[in-house]
């Protein structure tokens, strides 16, 4: 246990009218005897899907209390760095490095062990090819909306909420036309960050890049839709039967290769 | 049908585990594999990289490291 007091008082625009950014948020106090303690453990804890959930960081629960603060001091100290580098690559590096050590700190569950490998050789050149894509970031087409549960427009925040619900629902696979435009298509998703998503759907959903490589000869050709799904589900259906329907749905499109990018 | 699967480090120990047949993984956040946002070029770059797996990769769970690093800012498009 850190004696580390944490307590929420509110807008810092009461306090000190800065900036707009930095008055929605609030502030740390290790003053008010009147606020309640909370461990570092607890505070990792709410990064997790609690109070401060934050989908970037839901890993340091992973830690043990010492690697906790040692995470938070590191982030901290190149935090500090900044102040005279200007320069955020270190701290970038060094949260990619944290994200690394916290999901390898735990071993895999047996599901995700396999004794051998589904090779499959190329029947032509990858300039040759048809290329197909499938995604578990999310994507689909705006007014095409899967509607988990019975929703429909469901937020961002609504769907990491109710992430306990997602992880027990067979998975449901949306089409995207690869010509479709960025403001055409949409992403949700309840297990991670989605930010990078929205910003550049490319960043999980190369549709655009692919395209061009299709039009500069570096693949054969893209198949006209590429395929998204929220990872974030039932895992048993997803291995033991929705995975094999989609198999076939992709072998179906004639296509060579499939890119597939996990989040 | 032969696949390619790209993963940020973070989830590099599935691709180990599920033997996949062809592995890029990238020095990346999670929700990130392809390259920052914007970044044209590190999104080209990774994806070129993938699908060359298909052309080189002679043997079955192949894990391939791309170098570089993730730094947003580059709108290279």
């Amino acid at each position: 246990m850190v004696g580390w007091f944490v307590a929420r008082l509110g807008p810092v625009e009461t306090l000190c009218p800065v900036s707009e950014r930095v008055a929605a948020t609030t502030v740390l106090s290790m003053t008010d005897p009147e606020s309640p303690t909370e461990s570092l453990d607890q505070f990792a804890q709410s990064l997790s899907y609690g109070e401060r959930s934050d989908l970037s960081f839901k890993f340091l629960p992973r830690f043990d209390t010492a690697g906790i603060g040692d995470a938070l001091a590191a982030m901290l100290s190149e935090i500090g760095s900044l102040f005279d580098t200007g320069d955020p690559g270190a701290l970038i590096d060094l949260a990619i490095e944290l994200q690394r050590a916290g999901y390898h700190s735990r071993p895999l569950t047996e599901r995700y062990h396999y004794e051998d490998s589904a090779f499959t050789r190329p029947e032509r050149p990858v300039a040759e090819s048809q290329v197909a894509l499938l995604t578990s970031s999310g994507h689909f087409v705006a007014g095409d909306d899967p509607q988990p549960f019975g929703i429909d427009s469901m937020t961002q925040s609504e769907a990491e909420a109710r992430i306990s619900e997602f992880l027990k629902e067979a998975p449901s696979l949306s089409e995207i036309p690869v010509d479709s435009t960025s403001d055409s298509v949409e992403v949700r998703h309840g297990g991670y960050d989605t930010r990078g998503s929205v910003t550049d759907l490319n960043v999980s959903l190369p549709i655009h890049r692919m395209r061009e490589l299709e039009r500069d000869g570096v693949i054969g050709s893209l198949h006209s839709t590429a395929y998204s799904f929220v990872g974030a589900c039932a895992q048993l259906p997803l291995i033991k039967k929705t995975g094999y329907e989609w198999a076939d749905q992709l072998v179906a499109t004639e296509s060579d290769v499939v890119l597939l990018v996990p989040v | 049908m032969a696949t390619v699967t790209v993963f940020v480090e973070a989830f590099s120990h599935y691709a180990k585990a599920m033997h996949l047949p062809r592995t890029l993984v990238t020095p990346h956040p999670m929700g990130r594999p392809l390259g920052p946002p914007g970044d044209t070029a590190r999104q080209r770059e990774v994806l070129e990289a993938a699908l060359g797996l298909v052309d080189t990769a002679d043997r079955p769970g192949v894990i391939e490291r791309i170098g570089g690093v993730y730094r947003p800012g580059a709108t290279s498009s």
